[in-house]
């Protein structure tokens, strides 16, 4: 982990439990009598987590000073020897099929994420492998959960919730 | 005692009648099936029978709901073991080991003892209850909410700081889990805590979104940005069909007993269920093992004492049902729902009026757990040949039953948001060596923690003495710091043992 991470990291830690800390104020206004109000446990685990990122930035901080070298290999692996791109790329693809799954609809956008995740991600070189994983595993999926477990997955907005409403008809899955 | 035995012999030739028989082969096949699932919780399937059981008999319906309710706390197991996927938070400590033996090319081996080590814990749970279970429910009723909470607490220190390289990394990990607990309306007031005006973090977070982000998603975005963390599987994929270990379980007799006995001790306490069990035996093995170190690398002992505990808990939360009328957790609540539907009140009377009935119940569980090993061989081979499937093609798909189980929760997509979010810090704290295990006990046990702690302190009018004054607390607590401090004590001697040979 680089050196400005060990600190800024526990650091953060600190200042989040803080600031959730002056957040729970007002939550045991709805207490009844000497009873303990719902703001008690939250800043008795928050009390407990600036300590213990207190105590993990001290920790970084000994274990940095001696032999910053040592510590970087004995310690964590980091992004060292991470793609970085791919990296972004996955999330990028995973962002995606989450965020476009209200409009298009759960069918389309999995045909479409299966391919791109496997084609740019995972290594996927076949179209023939690509294509038939795409549809066929989409097609079971729909059977399993819409047909056998009646789950209300999205079907799209305006014209893909037609589409997506006949290639149900069409399954025999609606 | 031999009227006992008389019982029994009569319950099992009414178990195995063909109807009744059927209903345990097809509750534990829908049980497996639904568990192995993520976002289809055992306790979700057992709901789903219900309706079904409404024209049957009561012995058929119970044996059903039984059948679905051992095979679902075990069917979690088998994906969590393959894919790092568990399909319920009590198959979390399984998961930990199992899916690193997987890695490390023993699937098999860990399926055989998932499979080998549920069904002893069940059978012997089983057999408890048949012969122990009006004392045990006597003794069980005298413990409290202050009981449960030292119960929790001590499941939370066991697993979280026991064998970790830093300490303070993993009680970050652990307040954090906590605190993400707290989010959401608050039981006692009604009172929004954390929400800040985002309108579904108002229904808190779902721990299973936590779980299938951090274990499922985390897991393949650390294997295909190249250098994964984890070891490689030394055997092909295709090599993964389960054999069943009967020998390979005389070294593991152990983890195997304490397992189950911690998992009826605990399932037999109203409330506290298999999650807590299976937590508090995998702690309590970690702490007994004279390699805590190799807990969360691979350790079999670790995969049957949790194993064992989460089947172990079926008998024991039965015992509160059938003879104090008491549910033992969610699922024996669904199945009180059952006998009250047809008109029977379960309860002390219940073993004297209708005692063909329940002893063809305890038969039914026993049988359960038998045909279980048959039946969890098969569902852990069908599973096990998706591990023939290349990994561009599983690893895909991993993430689009993670999308599935994260939206099955609630038919909401920003719970599929959360899982993606978690899994994207799963690996960043794979990554920086911020422990993932005491997050998922956090936010699993926190909640029940808090709940317990506040009834107590209402019961006890804020008197927080009352948790070292009962002596089962007090106990349980004594432990629990004690394992806190341990690893502090333990470094500051190691210090001070070079300075005074100077």
């Amino acid at each position: 982990m680089p050196a400005l991470a060990r600190v800024v990291a526990p650091l953060a830690g600190v200042i989040v439990a803080v600031a959730l800390f002056a957040a729970t104020r007002g939550l045991d206004d709805v207490a009844r009598g000497e009873q303990l109000g719902p703001g008690f446990w939250p800043r008795l685990v928050l009390i407990g987590l600036g300590l213990a990122s207190a105590a993990k930035l001290v920790e970084n901080l000994r274990r940095a000073a001696p032999n910053d070298h040592a510590v970087a290999r004995a310690g964590a692996a980091g992004l060292g020897g991470v793609r970085r791109g791919t990296l972004l790329l996955a999330i990028a693809t995973i962002v995606l099929y989450v965020a476009l799954t209200p409009w298009l609809g759960f069918p389309l956008v999995t045909v479409g994420f299966v391919a791109a995740f496997m084609m740019l991600l995972a290594g996927a070189r076949s179209p023939v492998a690509i294509g038939a994983a795409a549809v066929l595993g989409t097609v079971g999926l729909l059977y399993v959960f819409v047909k056998l477990v009646y789950l209300p997955l999205p079907k799209g907005d305006g014209a893909f919730e037609t589409m997506t409403l006949a290639l149900y008809r069409g399954l025999g899955i609606f | 005692m031999g009227e006992i035995l008389g019982n029994l012999a009569t319950g099992f030739v009414n178990a195995v009648q063909p109807l009744n028989f059927l209903m345990i082969v097809v509750g534990l096949a829908i049980g497996i099936i639904a568990g192995a699932l993520p976002g289809i919780t055992m306790l979700n399937s057992i709901v789903l029978v219900l309706p079904f059981t409404y024209l049957m008999g009561i012995v058929p319906a119970l044996l059903l709901m039984i059948g679905v309710y051992c095979g679902g706390v075990f069917g979690g197991s088998i994906t969590g073991i393959l894919f790092n996927i568990p399909g319920d938070p009590m198959n979390v400590p399984t998961t930990w080991e199992g899916y690193r033996m997987s890695r490390q090319g023993h699937t098999q081996y860990a399926l055989g003892l998932a499979i080998m080590s549920s069904a002893f814990g069940g059978l012997v749970s089983a057999l408890f209850l048949a012969f122990f279970a009006p004392p045990f429910a006597r003794f069980a009723l005298s413990f409290s909410t202050v009981e449960f909470f030292s119960v929790v607490v001590f499941g939370l220190a066991s697993v979280s700081v026991l064998g970790q390289s830093s300490m303070a990394a993993a009680l970050v990990s652990l307040f954090s889990g906590m605190f993400l607990g707290t989010i959401g309306t608050e039981a006692q007031y009604g009172v929004e805590r954390f929400a800040f005006g985002i309108p579904f973090l108002k229904t808190g977070v779902d721990f299973v979104t936590v779980l299938i982000g951090l274990f499922a998603i985390g897991e393949v975005l650390d294997q295909i940005v190249g250098t994964s963390s984890e070891p490689a599987a030394e055997t092909p994929r295709a090599r993964a069909v389960p054999r069943l270990p009967l020998l390979a379980l005389w070294p593991l007799r152990g983890p195997l007993v304490r397992g189950t006995a911690v998992g009826i001790a605990v399932g037999g306490l109203a409330g506290a269920g298999a999650t807590v069990s299976s937590f508090v035996s995998y702690g309590l093995e970690k702490q007994i093992s004279r390699t805590p170190e190799l807990f969360g690398t691979g350790h079999a002992g670790g995969l049957v004492a949790s194993e064992s505990s989460v089947n172990g808990s079926t008998g024991g939360a039965m015992i509160h049902l059938l003879t104090l009328g008491i549910p033992g957790s969610a699922a024996t609540a669904v199945m009180m729902g059952a006998f009250l539907l047809h008109g029977i009140q379960p309860g002390p009377l219940l073993f004297t009026r209708q005692t063909a009935e329940v002893y063809t119940i305890v038969a039914g569980m026993i049988l359960a757990n038998v045909v279980m090993i048959g039946l969890g061989f098969l569902a852990a081979l069908s599973f096990a040949m998706l591990m023939k499937v290349p990994p561009p093609i599983l690893n895909t798909f991993i993430v689009v039953f993670c999308f599935l189980g994260a939206f099955a929760l609630r038919n909401d997509l920003a719970d599929v948001w959360l899982t993606m979010l978690f899994g994207v810090l799963g690996f960043f704290m794979r990554r920086y060596d911020l422990p993932i295990p005491p997050l998922v006990m956090g936010i699993i046990l926190g909640p029940m923690a808090e709940q317990y702690f506040l009834t107590s302190m209402v019961a006890h009018a804020n008197d927080v003495s009352v948790f070292v004054t009962r002596p089962v607390s007090a106990a349980l607590l004594a432990i629990s710091v004690v394992i806190v401090l341990w690893p502090v004590v333990k470094r500051l001697r190691q210090r001070s043992r070079p300075a005074s040979a100077t």
